[in-house]
C-alpha cells in the first residue's frame, strides 16, 4: 500500500492577519499544517500502523513549508516532497493541482487523501482537479474510511446530519472532514527521526513542467476585510421605540 | 550565536503545547480551583498517552530509562507544563512522571535496588530533607540534626521543617551533622525510611498552596543502618548544594510558564472588555501593562535557557541558573499582578487561574532559595572569594 497525503501549509489559527494586495501579509507570522489536512494525515498513518504502508507527504510552498512536512515526518509519515518556484506565488488550485499530478504520476500510489479545504482559502477545488487529472475515482468530505478487498468505502457528510456510504476502486483520491480520527502527537523518537527521512526539494522543470504549461489562470484582485455597518442601520431609542420602528422598516419594505 | 529554536526543539514545543491545551485544560475546568491531582482514570489514560509521546520520566537519565532530553529542551517543555491553573506546582497534573530524587542516580546498587528502582516503577515515594527550623539558605551554618555513630548504625536526633510531602513518603533523603567541628564537610545524607522508630510527622504546615502543605519532621533517637548512608560520610553538602543548583532552572522555568499564559489572558481580555465606550487595548495604562509583561517574560526566558545551555554544554552555571530563578520568580510575580489587574474583579475569582497563580508564585520568591540568597551566590561567584 502506498498513501500520498497532500497537505498545505497555512497561517496559525492565532496568526494576526492584515491584507496585502491579493493575499495577506506573510512577514513576521507563524505557520501550521491545515487542520483538514491534519486529518488526512492521521487517517493514511492509520492504515499504515493497521498494516504494510508507505506514506509519502507533499505539499507546495516557499521554504517555510519544510517545517509543515518535518512536522508530518515526525508523526510517522516516510518521506516528503516539497515542491516550489517563485513563479507559484498565488498560484490557483489548477495550478496546484498540476504539479502535485506530475509530481504523483510516476508513484503509482493506492490512495490519495488530502483535507478537504484549507483553512485560508477554503476552495475546496484541488482534490476533485487532482483526482481528474490522475484520472481517479474520487469522494470528498469523509467521516470515515474502510479499505478492504482493493476497494475504498467512505462514509460522507452530507448538509443536515445525513451520511452518505460510497464504495470507490482502489486507486482512488479521498478528501477528508475534520474530527474523522483523533489526531496523534508525535512522539520524542518521531521527532528525532524525521530529520533522517528524505525530504526532496523539486523545482517546475523536476517535474517535467514548464512554467506557461502551469500558470495561474485565476487572479485574484483584492483582499480586504469587509467595513463594519456599511448598509446598516442602527436604530436607537427604548426597547419599545427601536420594536416600533423595526416593524415600521419591515412594513416599508414590503417583507409582512 | 545561534538563538533559533532546532526544528525538532520547535516540534516537541508545539507538541506539549498541543496536549496542555487540548488535553489538561479542558479536565482542568472540571476540577475544583484549588485541586493538584486528576481523578485517577485520567490520569492514567494521560500517562499512557505521555508514553506514546515518548516524553514519560523525562527527569530520568537515559541509563535508567528515561528518553534522554537535553537540558535546553527540557526546560522549553518545562515552559509549556506549567501553562495551566495547576502549572506552577503540579504541571500537567504530573502525567510526564515525576522526576524522583536525583540523588538516588548516586546511590549504591544495594540503595538502587531498595529505592531508586522501586521509585522509577512508581512503587516508593521519597522526599527531600534538608531545611530546619534554624534555616534553610545556609545548610553547611543551619543543619543541627546530629548522627552519631553506635555499633554498625547511626542514631539520629534532631527537627526538620518545610518538607514538602513526607506525611505520604516512604522514606526521605535526609541531611545530619556527622562532625560538629567541621561545617561543611561535616554533613552527612541518610536515606531514612519513615516506618523506622524514632520518625515522625509532628505537624502539617499550610502555606500559600491551597492543596499542598509542608511538614515538619521529628528525628527522636532513629537508630539507621551504615548501609543507608548515601554517599560518603561528611560528604553530604555537596549532594544538597548540586541539587539547589540544577533545580534553579526548572523553577524558573514553570515561573515563566505561568507567566506566559497570563499574558495570552491579558491580550485576549483586553481585545475584548469595553469600558467607557472603548476596549481595553486602546487605553496607554493598559498596553504599557502587556508591554511590560512581555518585557518580564522575554528577560526571564533567555536567562532562564542561556543558564540550560550552559549546564547541557557542562560550563559552569551557578550565577546563571540563580539569576534565572531570581528574574523569573520576580517577574513571573509581577506579570501575574498585572494581569489580575487589568481583569478588575474577576481576577480576584477562583473562575480564573489568576488568584491562584498570585498566591503560589509569591513563593517562588523564597523556595528553592530566596532572592537575597540568589544575589549572594552571583556575588560570590563575580567577587570572588568568601565575605560575610
Amino acid at each position: 500500500m502506498k498513501i500520498l497525503v497532500c497537505l498545505k501549509q497555512v497561517p496559525h489559527k492565532d496568526a494576526r492577519l492584515e491584507a496585502s494586495g491579493g493575499w495577506i501579509d506573510e512577514g513576521g507570522i507563524k505557520f501550521e499544517i491545515n487542520q483538514y489536512d491534519t486529518y488526512a494525515l492521521e487517517e493514511a498513518l492509520r492504515i499504515k500502523d493497521a498494516g504494510e504502508a508507505e506514506v509519502v507527504v507533499a505539499t507546495i510552498g516557499p521554504d517555510r513549508t519544510s517545517q509543515a512536512l518535518r512536522t508530518a515526518l515526525g508523526m510517522g509519515a516516510d518521506r516528503a516532497i516539497q515542491i516550489w518556484d517563485d513563479s507559484l506565488s498565488g498560484a490557483d488550485s489548477l495550478t496546484i493541482a498540476k504539479l502535485l499530478a506530475a509530481a504523483a504520476k510516476d508513484e503509482s500510489f493506492d490512495l490519495v487523501l488530502m483535507g478537504l479545504m484549507s483553512d485560508d482559502a477554503n476552495n475546496s477545488l484541488t482534490g476533485p482537479m487532482l483526482a481528474e487529472l490522475l484520472g481517479l475515482p474520487h469522494t470528498t468530505g469523509a467521516m470515515k474510511i474502510e479499505l478492504s478487498d482493493g476497494k475504498a468505502q467512505v462514509e460522507r457528510e452530507l448538509e443536515g446530519g445525513s451520511l452518505q456510504v460510497v464504495d470507490l476502486p482502489l486507486p482512488c483520491l479521498i478528501t477528508v472532514q475534520t474530527g474523522l480520527n483523533e489526531v496523534r502527537y508525535a512522539s520524542l523518537k518521531g521527532i528525532m527521526q524525521a530529520k533522517k527521512k528524505p525530504l526532496d526539494k523539486k523545482g517546475i522543470s523536476d517535474l517535467g513542467l514548464d512554467a506557461a504549461a502551469v500558470a495561474s489562470k485565476v487572479t485574484v484582485d483584492k483582499l480586504y476585510v469587509p467595513t463594519k455597518g456599511e448598509g446598516a442601520e442602527i436604530l436607537e431609542g427604548s426597547a419599545g421605540e427601536v420594536a416600533q420602528q423595526l416593524v415600521g422598516k419591515i412594513k416599508e419594505l414590503g417583507l409582512l | 550565536m545561534e538563538l533559533e529554536l532546532t526544528d525538532e526543539q520547535q516540534q516537541v514545543v508545539a507538541s506539549v503545547r498541543r496536549f496542555v491545551r487540548e488535553e489538561i485544560a479542558p479536565l482542568e475546568a472540571d476540577l475544583d480551583p484549588d485541586a493538584s491531582e486528576l481523578a485517577p482514570e485520567d490520569h492514567e489514560r494521560l500517562v499512557g498517552m505521555a508514553r506514546s509521546m515518548g516524553l514519560y520520566g523525562l527527569d530520568i537519565p537515559e541509563e535508567f530509562g528515561g528518553p534522554g532530553v537535553d537540558l535546553v529542551t527540557r526546560t522549553l517543555i518545562s515552559i509549556e507544563m506549567a501553562q495551566h491553573r495547576a502549572g506552577l506546582y503540579a504541571p500537567c497534573y504530573g502525567v510526564f512522571g515525576g522526576a524522583g530524587l536525583a540523588q538516588l542516580y548516586e546511590a549504591n546498587e544495594d540503595q538502587k535496588e531498595r529505592y531508586l528502582y522501586p521509585m522509577l516503577r512508581g512503587e516508593k515515594r521519597g522526599c527531600f530533607a534538608l531545611t530546619e527550623p534554624s534555616g534553610g539558605s545556609d545548610p553547611a551554618r543551619a543543619i543541627r540534626t546530629t548522627a552519631v555513630k553506635d555499633g554498625d548504625g547511626w542514631v539520629l536526633n534532631g527537627e526538620k521543617t518545610f518538607i514538602s510531602g513526607a506525611d505520604r513518603a516512604d522514606f526521605a533523603i535526609t541531611f545530619a551533622r556527622t562532625d560538629p567541628e567541621k561545617g561543611r564537610n561535616g554533613i552527612t545524607c541518610f536515606i531514612v525510611d519513615t516506618d523506622m522508630p524514632g520518625f515522625r510527622v509532628r505537624r502539617i504546615v499550610h502555606t500559600l498552596r491551597s492543596s499542598h502543605y509542608a511538614t515538619e519532621l521529628e528525628f527522636d533517637g532513629l537508630r539507621i543502618p551504615s548501609a543507608n548512608v548515601l554517599g560518603e560520610v561528611n560528604r553530604g553538602f555537596a549532594i544538597a548544594n548540586d541539587r539547589l543548583s540544577r533545580n534553579r532552572i526548572p523553577y524558573a522555568a514553570g515561573c515563566i510558564g505561568v507567566a506566559i499564559r497570563a499574558q495570552e489572558m491579558a491580550i485576549e481580555y483586553v481585545k475584548h472588555r469595553e469600558t467607557f465606550g472603548d476596549v481595553l487595548a486602546t487605553r496607554q495604562a493598559i498596553q504599557w501593562m502587556i508591554v511590560d509583561n512581555e518585557i518580564d517574560i522575554r528577560t526571564s526566558r533567555w536567562l532562564t535557557l542561556d543558564a540550560a545551555a550552559r549546564a547541557e554544554r557542562g560550563e559552569s552555571f551557578r550565577t546563571e541558573a540563580a539569576m534565572a530563578k531570581l528574574v523569573a520568580s520576580e517577574a513571573g510575580g509581577r506579570v501575574v499582578d498585572r494581569v489580575m489587574q487589568i481583569h478588575g474583579g474577576y481576577g480576584m475569582t477562583k473562575d480564573l487561574p489568576l488568584e491562584r497563580w498570585f498566591r503560589e508564585m509569591r513563593i517562588r520568591r523564597v523556595g528553592e532559595g530566596p532572592s537575597e540568597v540568589q544575589r549572594l551566590i552571583m556575588a560570590r561567584d563575580l567577587i570572588g572569594g568568601s565575605f560575610h
